[in-house]
């Protein structure tokens, strides 16, 4: 057991290795009630987020409107301070203009609607921290669809019409959705295509006083899929090969600017500029003077310990940067200079992934993909390459029916 | 995690602070980590080991494990030459976790003195140190 934002969470149940190969074979199951969990409601809520969160409202979010359950749509993005660092990341839930859940990191919840409260002043918004009363797990993994179907009530329903990013149902009293997802067992939950590992799968929210119920009810169902609970190392080396960032860590109190999540900003068309002002843009998009983050992959599983003692080296031995993140990838190798993953479908015959490290590093100058750099802390020194994505065929966007 | 009563703890081999084990094998001494090392470090991908030949006092580090999570050192339990290493660690560091008494023995020593087996710990002691 480890301790983590506050509360006592497992390193692994089993072994990280397993645990996080059996995330990309079959299916595993994380607890994640340790998240926080915070909505804001009230005629100016989308104002509200509109000032506060990177992403533009008005434009990611498109109606569905297939379908016998509608799904609402959810977005990833960052909350920054007035000189562009980054107070949290979050996936922000949108019910309608006047309600939103947003979910945050452990213990962020307070510092969440703190922010918020600094700005929201003159605005009809209430800002309600839930995180107490919320249970969270993740299920990830290909066999999620199979295995979550056991113990839906209506999995054609829930299924039928229900992509990436979007989620169905409700677990509060003021339900953010208008229809409903309920187990077999009579509960509801909200359940969102969202995850942590870059894989097929769900988050699961519950009133916090089901979620031991539901997390039994997952395992014994997923019991013939192989699914096992998976802890903490095995989160963070999934997330890393997947290139998700964690907050405090990969992400932090400097600009959110040249890094690899672009993604999360409002960009417009040519990516001169952003669509929309918030707090925070002014001073990432005027600082030209910051340091760049990207991801890199190792020659082989070795990895480097982060510390104030790691560094990064270019190739005429200068300090560029420092290490951010690195770990192990065991669910991926190298074959004649390709990076296959465990998932690959053309992966060669045979094919046992001997595990590649990979993680983050913030250096003080632009580096091409490709770029070799060294890693170097008090043991040992690494040769590892800037890329642009680290494990392949990541699994998250398929649809549904392909994965029943 | 194990629980400290769910430990192998072998009577034929002697401990150190560090959690290596080492056992006396005629003029020779093999070590490894104990089963309190490997189940706290996780599953191992990795030994670095050294060279046979080189030498290294008592408690100097001669290699690295690393797991899943992170890389740890391994010092010597008693000072000497490296006269053999355990060659299948390379394709199999796993067996530092299944058998780290056997199969996933380490390095293979020649001591310099074998008074330091002494200032090792029997089984006991080192129960009481991981007791607390």
């Amino acid at each position: 057991m480890a301790e983590f934002g506050g509360y006592e969470m497992p390193l692994w149940y089993s072994s990280a290795k397993t645990e996080h190969v059996t995330v990309l074979t079959h299916a595993g199951i994380f607890d994640t009630s340790h998240m926080a969990v915070v909505t804001v409601e009230g005629a100016d809520a989308f104002t509200l987020l509109q000032l506060c969160f990177s992403r533009d409202l008005t434009k990611c979010i498109k109606p569905i409107s297939r379908g016998s359950i509608v799904p609402k749509r959810c977005i990833y993005g960052v909350f920054l301070d007035e000189k562009g660092g980054v107070v949290d990341d979050a996936i922000v839930y949108k019910g309608n203009d006047e309600h939103y859940m947003c979910v945050v990191n452990a213990g962020m919840g307070e510092i969440l609607i703190q922010h918020l409260s600094q700005f929201s002043s003159r605005m009809d918004a209430r800002v309600i921290n839930l995180t107490d009363k919320v249970g969270k797990m993740d299920i990830q993994g290909p066999m999620s669809a199979k295995i979550f179907e056991k113990i839906l009530k209506e999995p054609e329903k829930v299924y039928e019409n229900f992509p990436y990013f979007s989620f169905k149902g409700s677990f509060y009293s003021s339900p953010i959705t208008n229809n409903t997802v309920i187990l077999k067992n009579g509960t509801n939950i909200l359940l969102s295509r969202t995850g942590y590992t870059g894989e097929f799968g769900f988050e699961v929210f519950s009133a916090s006083s089901q979620l031991v119920e539901i997390w039994q009810m997952v395992l014994k169902a997923g019991e013939e899929f192989g699914i096992i609970p998976c802890g903490l190392a095995a989160r963070d080396s999934l997330r890393t090969g997947a290139m998700l960032p964690l907050s405090h860590q990969d992400i932090g109190n400097w600009p959110f600017i040249r890094n690899p999540w672009n993604f999360a900003l409002p960009y417009n068309l040519d990516y001169t500029g952003f669509t929309k002002e918030f707090i925070g843009s002014h001073a990432i998009l005027e600082n030209k003077e910051d340091d760049y983050t990207y991801a890199f992959v190792g020659d082989d599983l070795r990895k480097v310990t982060v510390s104030e003692e790691s560094e990064v080296m270019d190739t005429e031995n200068h300090v560029i940067g420092t290490v951010l993140t690195c770990v192990s990838d065991m669910g991926i190798g190298r074959i004649d200079g390709r990076i296959y993953s465990i998932t690959s479908p053309d992966k060669p015959e045979r094919f046992n992934p001997k595990g590649l490290s990979c993680g983050f590093i913030k250096v003080n100058s632009k580096l091409e993909i490709g770029h070799a750099v060294e890693l170097r802390d008090t043991r040992r020194s690494l040769k590892v390459r800037v890329v642009d994505s680290i494990r392949p065929n990541l699994t998250a966007r398929k649809r549904i029916k392909q994965m029943l | 995690m194990k629980e400290i009563s769910e430990l192998s703890l072998p009577e034929d081999v002697r401990y150190s602070d560090d959690h290596e084990w080492a056992r006396q094998e005629g003029s020779l001494v093999r070590g490894g980590i104990s089963d309190y090392a490997q189940d706290q470090l996780g599953d191992i991908i990795f030994v670095e080991l050294p060279g046979t030949g080189e030498t290294f006092e008592k408690g100097e580090e001669c290699g690295t494990i690393e797991s899943v999570k992170t890389v740890s050192e391994l010092y010597m339990p008693v000072g000497g030459e490296i006269t053999a290493i355990n060659e299948n660690l390379a394709e199999h560091p796993e067996l530092v976790n299944n058998e780290p008494y056997d199969g996933g023995w380490m390095i293979e020593i020649r001591p310099t003195d074998f008074g330091e087996m002494d200032s090792l710990k029997g089984k006991d002691a080192y129960l009481k140190i991981l007791k607390g």
